[in-house]
């Protein structure tokens, strides 16, 4: 008995330890940016933020107009009217317009493609980054980010937050400059509940383009789990049977 | 437990049992390999539906489009090569194209000029004896192949001919009238070729 | 129905008259002991992730472009154009996890019981080459979708190579194909991982289970059932404790199979990423040249033997050390048959020290996955302070690892040849624990 106890603790350490670390993801002391794909008003709201404020430099190359449409329950006429701005035919993918050179030349880098950005960062990235502008006077562009220090991008959405100062910490130097917070210094179109919501709504929205499959597969996830527990149980009424003449 | 009697019944029943829900199983499972190979977004949207002007085409000229990768044949016809039209019928093989080629055009093509309106021919350009690419030979006069030549099309693989509509003539390799393919026009001078006119047949 | 196919089974008999004994000499008339438990149901298990991850990966490379360009794209391509790639896709990527997960069990339950032993040595030689096979198969198959963690874990694994003293950059160089891994690489990968590989290991599979078949299974008690009485219910001359394989294996298998496909299917559906350990985040960024991950680390089932390599410093100008150290672990587990000489096949009569031994073994190797991960760059800190030299403590506890990792073949060595082992008697029959 004994014996099967160790080994049985041994399977379940392991386990265990697997399910404790996936569900340990998220990186570090970012604010959670609460997402729900299935919350088709707000990717609804976020593509309209992401094809008003981002598609002129940021490309989603991965993602066809179409596909957003059937998803998103638009239809054609909503898609091209309201969200596309390119020129493209319905069935391409969302290419930014903005030509890669001109890109490097304004702002020293290339806008990067964002179709798999929340993949790559996490949802809570996004959204703590979209959150984390200030005005710098020091950067070339007048803006700079909290979670990407000198970063290239430009604020593209102060006319919805409006602007934010960063509060130094006590003790910082100009060379080492030790950000303890942001403040609204100057209201924008939104008020800070309403950007937030924006925010997580575009983040929601960009989280969904980075795996539109993630909309359905839980839906036949359920269905398949059951079928294959309740098949579980039946080959094990049929093991229980046939080992009825093992002693 | 003491040695039970083999209840063989309730063995074959759970055999059974297990082995069908199993098969119902695998084949759900199968469901989504098979499907994997319709053509895919990308497949879908290169086939989408192409728009074309017709302004700068002139009358008796022929404008190649590619729609699904295949030539669609886009004539501005003559009122000589229209009026020509109905004189073809005795040596067509279906000059109805309610026979044998009845499958090959939408409802609204199935007329004497096998189109929306008289004078714009939209069709297929491939041949239906086997798939070349017929050439346009739009000017009525004598031809090798045919002394009364009305204008049409020519196949120079195994000479099969069409006349202005599309129409097989007999005693050609051909079997049948080449395709009409779905359109319809967004105005009067723009044809978007894969889409039926809206509440057409 | 039933007389239509056994007619056509008499007409193939009469032409190949050899298949239907071959049929029930492995099946039917394959007798195991029956008192196999939890720990047997990974080898077919195994068995159906290889099926799995053959099936799912010819018809990803369906839609796959095995070029450095149009890689990444193509995958993408799959997870969105193509009708239930994505599907197909998660399958093939939670096969490749879990076909470690219950390869590693599998192999454990060789060392709890013997099964290496002889005369299972050629079984588990066998085994070992089909392990190492798949480490390279899972590696190259990484590499494949060119994502920016395939690119460097690719530089890096390849680099290792490059410590072998005189031929290592030469090595390098033409295993790449290329001064860095590039479209030559990754269409040689590609190659190697669709057909050159999966053939070998399909033969692999086949000697592996003929080779066992031979010799018969060892079971929890690692007593063996050939010498024991004669007699059981479906023939006189086979052992009492044996049962057929098939219906009574096949049956029993089949709700290891239907509980294995309900948690795969839990991982495919819900969390297909399984929190960035099956898919890593940094592979949704394609490859770059330029820009270095933060962590480069190899997928979960190869940190063990990578935090060995890393755990081994430098000496007299060169890195080969932690090299042959990775290589050594696994050299080890080969070696078990003639390390490991004790008479007692199972852990369960075996001598104290064993039981404390491999429990540290198995503690050592969870701890080199946690360095190999980096996960304790996360909970050290946590639990010792957030001051404290990561490194130092990284290389504290590594180092200690490793050495009872190798320790434990030390000790086995020991224990066994000079007769430090003390026994518990074996049972002359199977036990059952109903």
């Amino acid at each position: 008995m004994i014996k099967r106890y160790f080994s049985t603790i041994a399977l379940a350490l392991g386990l265990l330890a697997g399910a404790s670390a996936a569900m340990a993801d998220e990186g570090p002391e970012l604010p959670s940016a609460a997402t729900n794909i299935r919350d088709t008003a707000s990717l609804r709201r976020g593509a309209h933020l992401f094809f008003n404020y981002c598609v002129g430099c940021h490309s989603l190359k991965y993602m066809r107009y179409e596909r957003i449409a059937d998803d998103l329950g638009l239809t054609q006429d909503e898609v091209m009217n309201n969200l596309n701005f390119t020129g493209a035919k319905f069935g391409d993918p969302v290419i930014s317009h903005m030509p890669a050179d001109d890109a490097q030349k304004f702002f020293g880098k290339a806008p990067p493609d964002l179709s798999l950005e929340v993949s790559a960062k996490g949802a809570d990235w996004v959204f703590a980054y979209l959150n984390g502008f200030y005005l710098d006077p020091k950067s070339p562009i007048g803006w700079n980010n909290t979670l990407l220090p000198n970063a290239a991008m430009p604020f593209p959405l102060w006319e919805l937050q409006g602007e934010q100062t960063a509060v130094l910490k006590p003790g910082s130097s100009a060379d080492d400059p030790q950000i303890e917070k942001l403040i609204l210094t100057h209201p924008g179109r939104l008020t800070p509940e309403q950007y937030q919501q924006a925010t997580r709504d575009l983040t929601n929205f960009l989280q969904y383009v980075s795996e539109p499959a993630a909309l359905q597969r839980r839906h036949y996830g359920i269905w398949v789990v059951l079928f294959l527990l309740a098949f579980t149980f039946l080959a094990y009424l049929l093991k229980k049977e046939y080992w009825k003449d093992v002693h | 437990m003491a040695n039970e009697v083999v209840d063989q019944g309730r063995r074959r029943f759970l055999t059974t049992t297990t082995a069908v829900v199993g098969g119902v199983g695998v084949v759900a499972a199968a469901v989504p390999f098979i499907k994997s190979w319709e053509p895919s977004a990308r497949a879908k949207a290169a086939g989408a539906p192409v728009t074309q002007s017709l302004k700068k085409i002139e009358p008796g000229q022929q404008l190649i489009v590619a729609w699904r990768s295949l030539p669609v044949f886009i004539v501005n016809r003559t009122p000589s090569q229209l009026a020509a039209l109905p004189k073809q019928d005795p040596r067509l093989v279906d000059p109805s194209s309610t026979g044998t080629s009845a499958d090959q055009q939408p409802k609204y093509a199935q007329n004497g000029t096998r189109s929306i309106k008289p004078e714009w021919l939209v069709m297929v350009g491939i041949c239906t004896h086997l798939g070349c690419v017929p050439n346009y030979v739009g000017d009525m006069k004598p031809e090798p192949f045919d002394p009364n030549w009305q204008g049409g099309y020519y196949c120079p693989c195994h000479h099969s001919r069409y006349d202005m509509a599309g129409r097989v003539y007999q005693g050609v390799p051909a079997p049948k009238n080449m395709v009409i393919p779905p359109y319809h026009y967004l105005d009067d001078m723009t044809v978007q070729i894969g889409v039926d006119p809206q509440g057409a047949a | 129905m039933a007389n239509v196919l056994s007619n056509i089974g008499d007409w193939v008999t009469e032409r190949a008259p050899g298949l239907m004994p071959v049929y029930r000499k492995h099946m039917t008339e394959y007798y195991a002991p029956k008192n196999f438990n939890l720990w047997y149901y990974f080898g077919s298990l195994a068995l159906l992730v290889l099926v799995n991850q053959i099936v799912t990966g010819i018809f990803l490379t369906m839609n796959y472009d095995p070029s450095a360009a149009g890689a990444f794209d193509s995958v993408q391509y799959i997870m969105r154009d193509v009708e239930w790639g994505w599907l197909i896709r998660y399958m093939h990527t939670t096969g490749a996890s879990l076909f470690f997960v219950v390869i590693y069990l599998h192999m454990f339950r060789g060392i709890l019981y013997g099964s290496y032993k002889k005369p299972r040595e050629l079984v588990w030689l066998l085994g070992m080459l089909i392990f190492l096979v798949l480490m390279a198969e899972a590696f190259m198959g990484y590499v494949l979708p060119w994502g920016n963690m395939s690119f460097w874990g690719a530089k890096v694994i390849v680099s290792l190579f490059g410590t072998i003293p005189v031929i290592g950059k030469d090595l390098v160089q033409w295993i790449m194909g290329d001064f860095l891994p590039a479209d030559a690489t990754l269409n040689r990968f590609f190659a190697l991982h669709v057909i050159a590989l999966p053939l070998v290991l399909l033969l692999l599979v086949v000697l592996h289970l003929a080779a066992l078949h031979e010799v018969g299974s060892n079971n929890p008690d690692g007593v063996d059932i050939k010498h024991g009485p004669k007699g059981n219910r479906w023939d006189p001359t086979k052992p009492a404790d044996g049962i057929p394989f098939h219906p009574y294996y096949t049956v029993k298998d089949l709700v290891g199979v239907g509980l294995f496909l309900a948690i795969a299917a839990f991982i495919i559906f819900f969390q297909p990423t399984f929190g960035g350990w099956f898919l890593e985040h940094d592979n949704s960024i394609a490859a770059n040249n330029l820009v270095t991950p933060a962590q480069i680390k190899p997928v979960w089932y190869f940190t063990a033997f990578y935090a060995i390599v890393r755990m081994i410093p430098s000496a007299m100008g060169t890195a080969v050390w932690g090299v042959l150290g990775m290589f050594g672990s696994i050299a080890l587990l080969f070696a078990l048959p003639w390390i490991d000489v004790g008479k007692v096949k199972s852990v369960r009569y075996r001598g104290t020290g064993y039981k404390v031994a491999l429990t540290l073994f198995v503690l050592a190797f969870f701890g080199l996955m946690l360095i190999g991960t980096d996960y304790t760059d996360e909970i050290f800190p946590k639990l010792f302070g957030a001051d404290i030299d990561i490194t130092a403590w990284d290389n504290a506890f590594g180092r200690v690892m490793t050495l009872i990792y190798f320790g434990f073949f030390v000790f086995l060595w020991l224990y066994t040849h000079l007769g430090w082992e003390k026994t518990k008697p074996v049972p002359e029959r199977v036990t059952m624990h109903d």
